[in-house]
This record gives structure tokens, C-alpha cells and sequence, in this order.
């Protein structure tokens, strides 16, 4: 499969989000869209579907819950907001509210990371452990803003809970050519073919991970990079496969170390006997991360191009 | 005022709820919460057999009113109403309940027990949920109300209301809370730690449309729902039910003792002749 990268171009997957809600929301007259008072990107949904829009001020517990009785008569409610809102203050009631239930709520969440420039409270570093520890949840993480309308509009037929886990949303780098590629919840994609080493890596981070492989590649290292954009269920598949092949595996990741891609797929190479040669995770260590932008922190922490780029040679040594 | 006959017949079913309660209490190894299930038998009745649109043969029909019980650890009373209604087999109930495998817990689960039309237990957040079926309903025009049942106690929960905010808001005339004030929660009284006065008023300030009534009179408890203000009101209603935890049972009322518990045999029995002695009582200063 030849990739097409786009690395000059960006556009803000919050206004992705905006469009596709709009368009949704005139093919099907089911879709909701709801927000704790972070709706600047549904406007056009919120002028023609006024009945279909709810906005219940700072509360996203009870947005949650509303959700889920919109669920339970048929509707497909799409929750936008901040992470760290949508997935902890409403922690229980996605679980029991919704994943109980296993009803069809679409989570779409932006400031993945180290991303929202917010400092600890606005930070989402938790968030992928949280949400794919719940029974139904399904979870996703994406960099490329096309892919956003793609993934909405393929959950219209995805009868479970599902999370979208953004980064900031304001500025998304485009990857992949749109609707070139067809996105599917369980699977991963090769975004750049390689034998040495794979980082397989999630969201904005595998722009990153793209650099740190065209760095090495000047230097006759050889790398693939997986955008394992489906985390919850995860392509075992395709990561067993890089094990196997290439040997050496970093995943790469702007969530905490523990609990994210990287404790997924250590559970998925033990669970089946694959054992890579060398495993390393690069992401947020145990820290309450301070201010600052998303780069510079990923620099501050050392899971940034650079940092990868050495962690494979020093790998490969 | 409430056709007597009516009145007559619905305190009948909550006399025979009642002994349905202690019977199943009595022979379950294990606790019920006992308390709170005594203290909204009545309104139950009133709701399952009076104030809802309902049809146990059609469980599914998209006109039938709505139920959530927000209290979710008052399932066996729910369970109970609505096998007096026909929904499900009582004795099939005292059989399972809370048994392996079985759809009859201690918490409701949807899925499990169709009928069911949502799995509560976490105290607080039925509220929200109703709101989200009340929004469905207005929005598609559909006629039918949603009645959210709670407890007094667990409207500390802030959840409770950040919905009842939004359904004050929303104006969701569909919508329809009763709280089961019994002024208990697990382990202390109203007043003794938590505060819950002045409880219609903080109702009032969120916009809702207040009744409160004795939630232990059957020809209050008729007459509020049959007086119930149209879907297209511009405030939700809340019936603000006053009751007494354990009614019925003279150990048992307010008696902090009795949030949940088993029986024993004499108390069974001690339980039962109290409730025959209540209703005794009921019949003969019935006008």
C-alpha cells in the first residue's frame, strides 16, 4: 500500500468534526449532537437542527446520562468536548449509563495528550487507559483530520459505544490523501513500509514517527511506521507481524507510558508468544506535565522525532 | 377528587405488594433493602396500575409511558409492582432473585429483564437519563410522559442536578420526577447530617412545577397523576412524595436499622400481621 503524505498542508479536525455533524445531521434524522458548553464547531448543525442540539452548560456527567436516554430510543448522540471532562468527570456514567448498556454514543474528544496547552487539569493522559478499560467501549485515536469524517460517518453503523480521541483539533496535520484509504474499527495502517524497526505509533504522533523514520532512513536505517489508530480492539495482526518481522518495536504515544497503545500491545506480544527483540515505549512518564505547547513538552519528556529517532539507534545497536 | 372505588382498588394491590415484599424478604437468603422498597410501594402502585400508559403485552409499543427507577436498589419493588400488572411471574421472582443467572436483582438491568427501560443502581443518575428520553420524545412529537422515580437521599448526588437544571431549562413538560422523601438515607436522617430542606424550593428555583403530596395516601397520590399538567408544559413536574421508610411495619419504620436486611421467621411473621393490621385499619376509616 503506497501512503500519500501531505506534510504541508493542516486543518483543524474540530471543524472536520463541525462539518461531518452538520452532515450527518441532514442525512439522518437521528443524530444528536451534544455539548458541555464547547460547541463552536457545530454552529451550521445548531442552526437547521435546533432539536437536535443540546447544550447542558459545564456538565458533563449529566451529558453523559442524557446521552445515553437519546440512545435508548434509537437516536446516535454524538458527544464533542474537552478529554479530560468527557472521560473522567463523566467516568462512571459513560460506564454505567452507556457502556452498561452498551448503547451507540459517540465520544469525539479533543486535546489528546499534552496537547491543550492547559497545564494537568486540561492535559489527557489518562484518557485511552480509562476508556478502553470500560466493557463495549470502542477506541480510536486520530491525527489525520480527514479521517475524522470518515470514522463518523463509518460509526452510523457501529452499534457499540465509541470514543475518537483527537489532538488539539485546532491545527491537524494531513497524512493521507482523502477517501483514499478505507478506515476500519480493529484495524491498523502502514503508513511508511520499513525492516529494521517499527514504531507503531497513535494520533498526532505518527507524524513524528514518519520524521524520526525519514531521519534514520539518510542514515541507511530502514523503518516502518503502523498509525494504530484503532487502539480498542487493536490490529494484533499487524503488530505481530512488525514484531516478527523487523524485531525491534517502539510505540510511541502522547498518553502516559502506562495503560496506553504501548500496555496494549505488550499484553497482545505476551498474550500471543510474539516476542519482539527489543520493546520500548516512548510517551508521558508519571509527571503532572506544566505548560507549555504540545511540541515542546513532547521534546521536554522525549517522545518527540528526535528522541525516536535515537531510541531505534540506540536499539539497533 | 379520586373515584373511591379506584382508590379502594389500588390500596388492595399495595397491601398485597406489601405482603409480596416480606414474603420474598422473608425466603431470600440474603438482604433487601427492605426500607426503601416499603416507603414507595404506594406510589409504585399508583404508577404501574393508575397514572402510566402501559402494556405488559407490548413492552416495546413506542406510545407507553417511560419508566426509570433512578433508586435502582429498589428493583424488587419494581419487579413486584409490575407482576401485579402482568409483566413477570412473581413467583418466578422469589424463586431466582438474586440467584445466578437469574434477570431478577438487586439492581435493574435492561438487558437481562426486558421491561426493564433502563439499568439503574448508581444512585443519581436516572435523572439525566430520563431527560435524554424526554428530549427524544418532545422532539419527535411523541405524546407519552417520563417518570423518573428517586430517592431523597440520593439527590446529593450533583448529577441529579445538573439534569434537573437542564430539564428546567429544556422545558421538558414530558418530563415527570417523584421522589420517594422519606427523609432516610442509609445511615442517618434527614437533618442529621445533610440538610435537604428547604427540598421543594430548590425544585422550585430550577424551574420545575412542584407538587407535594402524602406518598403513603392513595387518593393523593391518584389525584396528583391524574392532574399531571400536558407534555407540552413549560416545566417539568416533580412529585415531591412525603413517606415513611418501612411503612407499614412497625419495626421497621424509621428505623435506621431497616435500610436493608433479612428476615427472620418471627419477624416475617410479626411483618405480616402488621401489614394486615395497617390495612385493617385503612379499610375501616375509609369514607
Amino acid at each position: 500500500m503506497k501512503v500519500t503524505f501531505n506534510f504541508g498542508s493542516f486543518l483543524s479536525a474540530r471543524s472536520v468534526m463541525g462539518d461531518t455533524m452538520y452532515e450527518l445531521g441532514q442525512k439522518h434524522n437521528n443524530v444528536w449532537a451534544l455539548t458541555a458548553d464547547t460547541g463552536g464547531a457545530l454552529k451550521e448543525f445548531k442552526n437547521d437542527f435546533p432539536d437536535r442540539y443540546i447544550d447542558v452548560g459545564v456538565a458533563e456527567q449529566n451529558l453523559a446520562g442524557i446521552a445515553a436516554g437519546l440512545a435508548l430510543e434509537g437516536n446516535i448522540p454524538f458527544i464533542s468536548g474537552m478529554i479530560p471532562f468527557m472521560t473522567m468527570r463523566a467516568c462512571e456514567q459513560n460506564r454505567t449509563a452507556i457502556c452498561y448498556q452498551d448503547l451507540p454514543v459517540r465520544f469525539i474528544g479533543t486535546g489528546g495528550g499534552l496537547t491543550s496547552g492547559g497545564g494537568s487539569t486540561h492535559n489527557a493522559m489518562e484518557d485511552i487507559s480509562i476508556m478502553k478499560s470500560m466493557v463495549n467501549m470502542t477506541v480510536l485515536s486520530i491525527g489525520d483530520p480527514n479521517m475524522v469524517r470518515d470514522i463518523m460517518i463509518l460509526s452510523m453503523t457501529y452499534p457499540h459505544p465509541l470514543y475518537l480521541r483527537l489532538a488539539q483539533g485546532k491545527k491537524d496535520r494531513m497524512l493521507y490523501e482523502p477517501g483514499k484509504y478505507e478506515y476500519k474499527i480493529g484495524m491498523g495502517l502502514t503508513a511508511r513500509k520499513g525492516k529494521d524497526a517499527t514504531i507503531i505509533a497513535h494520533g498526532e504522533m505518527v507524524f513524528e514517527a514518519l520524521e524520526a523514520a525519514n531521519t534514520l532512513a539518510a542514515e541507511g536505517i530502514d523503518v516502518r511506521v503502523i498509525d494504530m489508530y484503532s487502539i480498542k480492539p487493536v490490529d494484533k495482526d499487524l503488530a505481530c507481524k512488525a514484531a516478527r518481522e523487523t524485531g525491534n518495536i517502539v510505540v510511541l504515544e502522547d498518553h502516559l507510558m502506562e495503560g496506553g497503545l504501548a500496555s496494549t500491545l505488550a499484553d497482545v506480544f505476551v498474550d500471543a508468544g510474539v516476542y519482539p527483540k527489543k520493546f520500548k515505549r516512548l510517551g508521558i512518564p508519571q509527571v503532572y506535565a506544566g505548560f507549555g505547547s504540545g511540541e515542546e513538552q513532547r521534546i521536554k519528556y522525549g517522545y518527540d522525532k528526535t528522541a525516536t529517532a535515537a531510541a531505534i539507534k540506540k536499539m539497533l545497536k | 377528587m379520586a373515584d373511591p372505588k379506584e382508590v379502594r382498588r389500588l390500596q388492595k394491590l399495595a397491601y398485597e405488594m406489601r405482603k409480596k415484599l416480606i414474603n420474598l424478604c422473608g425466603n431470600y437468603d440474603g438482604i433487601v433493602h427492605i426500607g426503601g422498597d416499603l416507603s414507595m410501594t404506594d406510589l409504585l402502585i399508583g404508577l404501574y396500575h393508575h397514572g402510566m400508559k402501559v402494556d405488559p403485552k407490548d413492552i416495546k409499543s413506542p406510545t407507553r409511558d417511560r419508566f426509570l427507577l433512578s433508586k435502582g436498589h429498589g428493583a424488587v419493588c419494581m419487579y413486584i409492582a409490575m407482576s401485579l400488572r402482568g409483566y413477570f411471574d412473581y413467583d418466578e421472582i422469589v424463586r431466582t432473585y438474586g440467584q445466578l443467572d437469574s434477570a431478577y436483582g438487586m439492581h435493574p438491568c435492561k438487558i437481562q429483564l426486558p421491561g426493564v427501560e433502563c439499568s439503574t443502581g448508581s444512585l443519581g443518575q436516572g435523572l439525566a437519563v430520563a431527560a435524554g428520553l424526554a428530549f427524544s420524545a418532545k422532539q419527535k412529537k411523541e405524546t407519552h410522559r417520563v417518570f423518573c422515580m428517586m430517592g431523597d437521599g440520593e439527590t446529593c448526588e450533583g448529577e441529579v442536578w445538573e439534569a434537573a437544571n437542564t430539564a428546567g431549562s429544556y422545558k421538558l413538560g414530558n418530563l415527570i420526577g417523584i421522589v420517594d422523601r422519606n427523609k432516610q438515607m442509609m445511615t442517618s436522617f434527614d437533618g442529621e447530617y445533610m440538610n435537604l430542606e428547604p427540598y421543594a424550593d430548590k425544585w422550585r428555583a430550577f424551574n420545575w412545577n412542584v407538587v407535594e403530596l402524602d406518598g403513603h395516601d392513595m387518593g393523593q397520590i391518584v389525584n396528583a397523576l391524574d392532574k399531571l399538567p400536558p407534555v407540552t408544559n413549560k416545566k417539568p413536574t416533580v412529585l415531591i412524595a412525603s413517606t415513611v421508610k418501612g411503612k407499614g411495619v412497625s419495626f421497621m419504620e424509621k428505623n435506621i436499622g431497616w435500610h436493608a436486611g433479612a428476615l427472620s421467621n418471627e419477624d416475617m411473621q410479626k411483618a405480616m400481621a402488621d401489614i394486615e393490621a395497617g390495612f385493617a385499619k385503612e379499610r375501616s376509616t375509609a369514607k
